[in-house]
């Protein structure tokens, strides 16, 4: 019998005539909200005035308390992501992105009443674990709903999407600043409200996006769409059942490609700022800085859409190659955009490593869905984030400590940064061969005609 | 052609009518406040290497 709950899979299930174009939007209201986890940090500063107001008193909190609320917040993206994915996938877009925007909104307004009594614990909750579960639930939801809609072009469809996961800071950031200066009084900072209103923007944006997304009927296709007589030699045609992916080597080869791509540039992403003052001191200045680590951002966001779309293109297995030879190449030639003092050119490598390191992360649900199918790639690909996990913790480590070690070894600090860009090299070829075995699934992980329509029903 | 084939084409009209204001609204939705943060964010970028 259907389930007819207004939540429920069948209940969305698009009519002849939708147009699939409204589903890329009905993702971004989702992935444009929980984006803003990139802006995060504009808190930061303040909540460590609250109650000094100008300056940090007695009692206020530290930076290094509150850094640990975004990576709470990463950190039950991953563990969100990878245990619920099959409970989204089984559950439908809709009840998945509802379920985010209640996860997300509720996260704020909890976060908004730990300010108000003054207690990071409840905003390590509020933010840090309810909006972290908001975070992965919300990332991996529409994913597999975009591969069904968009079969001739999966990379670009998951693209857009993941763009705007990319794009959200450059909304949140903005907007944080404008409504704490609204809120703000000589004796007041402004946040607990600031929270609040965030909460309910990014829950009624999210709810749009769950109201608009459909379901493609059983056997829809695109106008004029014929899929391929003979498949290409990595792409399936079958569907691999979720926890059977865990079993190919397949899974665990893209887990490693997505960590190294992602490891090379979260740990300069991190450091983008220092590092261009410190490369080129006298030529770039602070204030220089924080322009050049939001053009990278830019570049972050744009490389996700023109990378997953050159994917469709290229192959998802070329497209990776490309990231980790033309990087590995790049990485090594930074420090001598150093040597030289070419800013343009530092600014130009960045630039293109920054949007690999964005293509990276929205080419891998097609790469996914090529090796495993269309059925549980959402669920698949939210085990696969522990691999972005992984990265968060190795790349800033591998870039501070090894900065760190050149410093306090007399090296210069124009120059500390050169072993990070060898090895950051030295990754990407590492990932380069891990992306050179990806062959296809063996077809004894294939799902059975008869489990995968009892699922499908299910 | 019959009545019917003229109901039918008129609902195909109607319905790609339907469909091109929902994509401009849904669109708009999204792109609007997406285009403000670029432009902030550039803005603020060009100023900052001036």
């Amino acid at each position: 019998m259907a389930n007819t709950s207004y939540f429920s899979r069948d209940r969305i299930v698009a009519p002849p005539g939708y147009s699939r174009w409204l589903i890329p939007p009905a993702a971004l209201c989702v992935h444009l909200c929980i984006g803003q986890a990139y802006a995060f940090s504009v808190f930061n500063l303040p909540m460590t005035k609250l109650i000094g107001i100008t300056k940090s008193a007695p009692g206020d909190w530290a930076l290094t308390d509150l850094g640990w609320i975004f990576s709470l917040g990463i950190f039950f993206l991953g563990v969100s992501a990878a245990l619920l994915g099959r409970w989204v996938e089984e559950g439908g877009p809709r009840l998945a992105m509802f379920t985010a925007a209640l996860c997300f909104g509720g996260g704020f307004v909890i976060s908004a009443i730990g300010v108000y009594v003054h207690n990071l614990w409840v905003i390590y909750f509020g933010y840090g674990v309810l909006g972290g579960f908001g975070l992965g639930i919300g990332y991996i939801s529409p994913v597999s709903t975009l591969i069904k809609w968009f079969p001739d072009r999966p990379g670009m469809a998951t693209g857009m999407a993941i763009m705007g996961f990319g794009g959200g800071a450059f909304i949140a950031s903005p907007l944080s600043v404008w409504l704490m200066r609204q809120f703000s009084s000589p004796t007041h900072v402004g946040v607990a409200e600031t929270f609040l209103v965030m909460g309910a923007i990014y829950f009624c944006f999210m709810t749009v996006g769950s109201v608009i997304v459909r379901v493609p009927a059983p056997g829809w296709k695109p106008e004029g769409y014929v899929a391929p007589a003979t498949p290409k030699k990595l792409v399936t045609t079958k569907d691999v059942y979720v926890y059977d992916a865990l079993k190919t080597p397949q899974f665990w080869l893209i887990w490693w490609v997505l960590c190294l791509n992602v490891t090379a540039g979260i740990g300069v992403l991190g450091q983008a700022s220092a590092m261009s003052q410190e490369m080129f001191p006298g030529q770039v200045t602070a204030i220089a800085a924080s322009g050049f680590v939001g053009l990278m951002s830019l570049f972050n966001m744009g490389g996700r859409f023109f990378w997953a779309s050159m994917s469709d293109l290229l192959g998802r297995k070329n497209t990776y190659f490309v990231f980790f030879a033309l990087g590995a190449a790049l990485y090594a030639a930074v420090p001598y955009t150093g040597e030289i003092g070419s800013v343009a050119l530092f600014v130009l490598a960045y630039g293109i490593i920054f949007s690999m390191y964005g293509g990276g992360f929205a080419t891998v649900p097609a790469y996914l869905k090529d090796m495993f199918g269309t059925r549980y790639v959402g669920a698949i690909h939210g085990m696969l984030i522990t691999a972005w996990s992984a990265a968060g913790i190795f790349g800033p480590v591998l870039v501070n400590y090894i900065r760190a070690y050149n410093v306090a070894h007399g090296v210069a600090k124009a120059q500390a940064y050169n072993v990070t860009m060898y090895l950051m090299a030295g990754l990407l070829v590492i990932g380069f061969i891990c992306n050179f075995f990806i062959t296809a699934v063996h077809e004894r992980h294939h799902m059975k005609v008869q489990k995968a329509g009892a699922e499908a029903s299910a | 052609m019959s009545g019917r084939e003229k109901g039918m084409a008129s609902n195909v009209s109607h319905q790609g009518a339907g469909n091109g204001l929902k994509l401009v609204l849904a669109w708009g939705f999204v792109g609007i406040p997406l285009a403000w943060g670029i432009i902030e964010t550039v803005t603020n970028a060009l100023k900052l290497f001036h």
